[in-house]
């Protein structure tokens, strides 16, 4: 019973970090329809930026979130500012190109800076920091990381539900001329969707470094259970995106120990199969 | 004006010409030769020291190094002064993209021989390129036995098999359960779904049994995943007392904190040619990667008393990547030692000749462990050895066999608790 609940706690942790790193994209995909290819190498800049403070000035990922939210903010707002807005309206798979070509040039720039070494942090507060319940063990740093993911989580659906930044959002989701009639700045929005699913991947990569090494392909996995989950979930859904991810994480821990561990991304992908064949628009879908 | 145009033009056209010829001139003194390794992807650290471990063979070899006291280095180049030119290629890793690298390698660089790829599943296919094109194929340090199974021709292989290194497991722990009392009975096996992986836990499993243990856990991961959490799950709810792994790079850091999270370990942990080896990331797992072991061709403690002609090659190879020499790229830099050898041998560039001499040649070899090189069928180095090493705060200690055993090994691993 007590492996059970180890398996099912481990697939919810899994899963609300994957809800963290997903967030961000959901929102971008949700409202601007442009599928962002570099999310996962944003997560690994972000993790780069939490390491090297950590490794040079000694803050603690426990902080240094912070940073990492706040660069990914401006890289994400900047990759709209030059890169998308310029492929907007443009041939359908423009955008898509375009951060696939940015997702590139930052794997590679930092496998020529950074070298393709596995950089882990040491000695962070959370490090080996652990709760036991009878058989069963709580990483703290997965446990603050999805905490954080809950807590974030909440933010933006307050964000997108009960503020008028948030309406001019969903309204330009809907019907970006619409929203432009009703005086609302869509390029402004789209700049602001950009950059804060950016600090969402940003505050995730912020995080991870305590209990992940760092290294230039890092963000490639997660960049690809992001779009499943944000596909899963609804383009654009907040609720959706965690109740995805969780589901992914439960399904990977549940078929990894009870099937074979190898077999626990065929049975991720098998469940997304299924939902997208009943329901192509995914569980919370606009 | 216009003569003066003319002349310029005519005068730059004799440049371009002498320029060119100049080249060819050089290039025929020149041996070219594909280095391909994975340099970009999840084994791109290793692939980029094994590229390093060749340049500094190739340096050796091009230039007279009087200092140094291995096989060429007196000397300036082979075949009377012929300096040899490296073409790097990235594999990425990829079987498919080794195969086609291998292709282009030899048909559009016109390489003489082909070094490479690290990764099993790389080299197979683009050693199947060269022996289909007759030209010879040096690897360095692909584990899989089966690549020297094929009965190739031009294919040859210098570090030890995982066939070899399963036995060697095995056989070690016989060893401890006799000498240290260890009670070990059961393994486990934890390994990449790769060609590599696959090949090593089957001779893992196939050496385990043959012994009589019981092997009770088989746990087979994608590379490069998010989590090991349910790998590492699994192997603490059957709890083998050994673990056999293979997993590089950052599959191992990630599977030796997965382990460190959920407070378990088995009594041995014994590695293949993985992340075990790679001194960097010992040094950045630190004090949790201690009292993992796993089989060493050479580490900078081993070389100082086994082996102490490589410091001085070492040195060139440290100013490139900022760490000493590893079990894998060693490898490489004795791969074109080797072949330089043997064409300096031949005397010729007959490439059935230079294979023939590599068959049948014991090579002098100061960078491998043991100090010969010999071939067997195959193309698998019959020299081969590796010795049993555990980790003690970032230093490789010999502790099997008895004759290099430097210090007992910690069995059962000390628990992360009491660390």
């Amino acid at each position: 019973m007590s492996t059970l609940a180890q398996v099912l706690l481990d697939g919810l942790l899994a899963g609300m970090l994957y809800a963290l790193v997903a967030a961000g994209l959901s929102l971008i995909w949700g409202v601007m329809d442009v599928i962002n290819f570099a999310h996962g190498e944003f997560l690994m800049v972000a993790m780069y930026l939490s390491y090297w403070m950590g490794f040079l000035a000694h803050v603690d990922p426990l902080f240094s979130w912070v940073a990492s939210g706040v660069f990914v903010f401006l890289l994400g707002a900047l990759t709209y500012r030059f890169l998308v807005s310029r492929c907007i309206g443009k041939a359908a798979m423009a955008p898509l190109l375009a951060t696939f070509g940015l997702s590139m040039f930052l794997k590679n720039l930092c496998l020529n800076r950074f070298s393709p070494n596995f950089r882990i942090l040491q000695s962070t507060l959370l490090e080996g920091k652990k709760i036991l319940l009878g058989n069963i063990v709580i990483g703290m740093p997965q446990l603050v990381t999805g905490i954080f993911s809950l807590l974030l989580l909440f933010a933006l659906y307050f964000l997108m539900k009960k503020t008028r930044l948030g309406w001019a959002i969903q309204a330009t989701a809907m019907d970006r001329e619409a929203a432009e009639l009703m005086g609302i700045n869509t390029d402004r929005i789209y700049l602001l969707v950009f950059g804060l699913g950016g600090a969402c991947v940003g505050i995730a990569g912020g995080l991870l470094t305590s209990y992940l090494a760092v290294h230039p392909e890092v963000g490639s996995l997660f960049g690809l259970i992001a779009f499943l989950i944000v596909a899963l979930g609804g383009f654009g859904s907040i609720p959706g995106a965690l109740a995805a991810a969780v589901i992914i994480g439960l399904v990977e821990a549940l078929a990894g120990f009870y099937i074979a561990p190898v077999f626990k991304y065929v049975a991720v992908f098998a469940i997304y199969l299924a939902v997208i064949m009943v329901r192509p628009k995914g569980l919370f879908g606009w | 004006m216009q003569k003066r145009k003319f002349l310029s033009f005519v005068s730059l056209l004799v440049f371009v010409l002498l320029l060119s010829a100049g080249s060819a001139l050089a290039a025929e003194n020149v041996l070219k030769l594909g280095v391909l390794f994975p340099l970009t992807g999840p084994c791109a650290t290793a692939g980029q020291r094994c590229v390093a471990a060749v340049e500094t063979a190739a340096e050796v070899i091009n230039n007279k190094h009087p200092e140094l006291d291995v096989p060429l280095a007196k000397q300036e180049g082979i075949l009377k002064g012929m300096k040899i030119q490296l073409v790097v290629a990235d594999t990425q890793g990829k079987p498919d993209v080794a195969k086609s690298e291998a292709e282009r390698l030899l048909n559009q660089e016109g390489v003489y021989a082909i070094i490479g790829s690290y990764n099993s599943s790389a080299s197979k296919p683009a050693s199947a390129v060269t022996e289909r094109a007759k030209k010879l194929f040096m690897c360095g340090c692909s584990s899989s036995a089966a690549l020297t199974e094929r009965d190739f021709k031009y294919f040859f292989r210098l570090a030890p098999t995982d066939k070899t290194e399963s036995k060697e497991f095995v056989e070690y722990i016989e060893w401890l359960n006799k000498n240290q009392k260890a009670g070990i009975k059961t393994i486990g096996l934890i390994y990449e779904n790769t060609e590599f992986g696959k090949h090593a836990a089957d001779e893992g499993k196939a050496a385990a049994k043959a012994a009589g243990f019981e092997v009770v856990a088989d746990v087979a991961f994608n590379p490069g995943a998010t989590n090991l959490n349910s790998e590492v799950q699994t192997l603490k709810a059957k709890n083998p007392d050994a673990v056999f792994g293979a997993c590089l790079g950052g599959d191992y850091t990630l599977w030796v904190r997965t382990m460190k999270q959920m407070n378990w370990l088995p009594k041995v942990a014994l590695n293949y040619c993985t992340g075990y080896q790679d001194p960097k990331i010992a040094q950045q797992l630190a004090a949790d990667g201690n009292f993992f072991m796993g089989g060493t061709g050479y580490s900078p403690e081993i070389g100082a008393k086994y082996m102490k002609k490589v410091a001085a090659v070492e040195k060139i190879y440290s100013k490139k990547v900022g760490v000493p020499f590893d079990s894998d790229s060693i490898q490489e830099a004795v791969a074109l030692f080797i072949l330089a050898q043997a064409i300096e041998k031949a005397g010729t560039l007959d490439v059935d000749k230079v294979a023939e001499v590599i068959r049948t040649t014991t090579f002098d070899s100061p960078l491998s462990l043991g100090g010969k090189v010999a071939f067997g069928p195959g193309g698998q180095n019959m020299k081969a050895t590796s010795i049993i090493t555990q980790l003690h705060d970032g230093k490789y200690v010999p502790v099997y066999p008895p004759s290099y055993a430097e210090t007992k090994a910690t069995v059962p691993m000390t628990p992360w608790d009491k660390r």
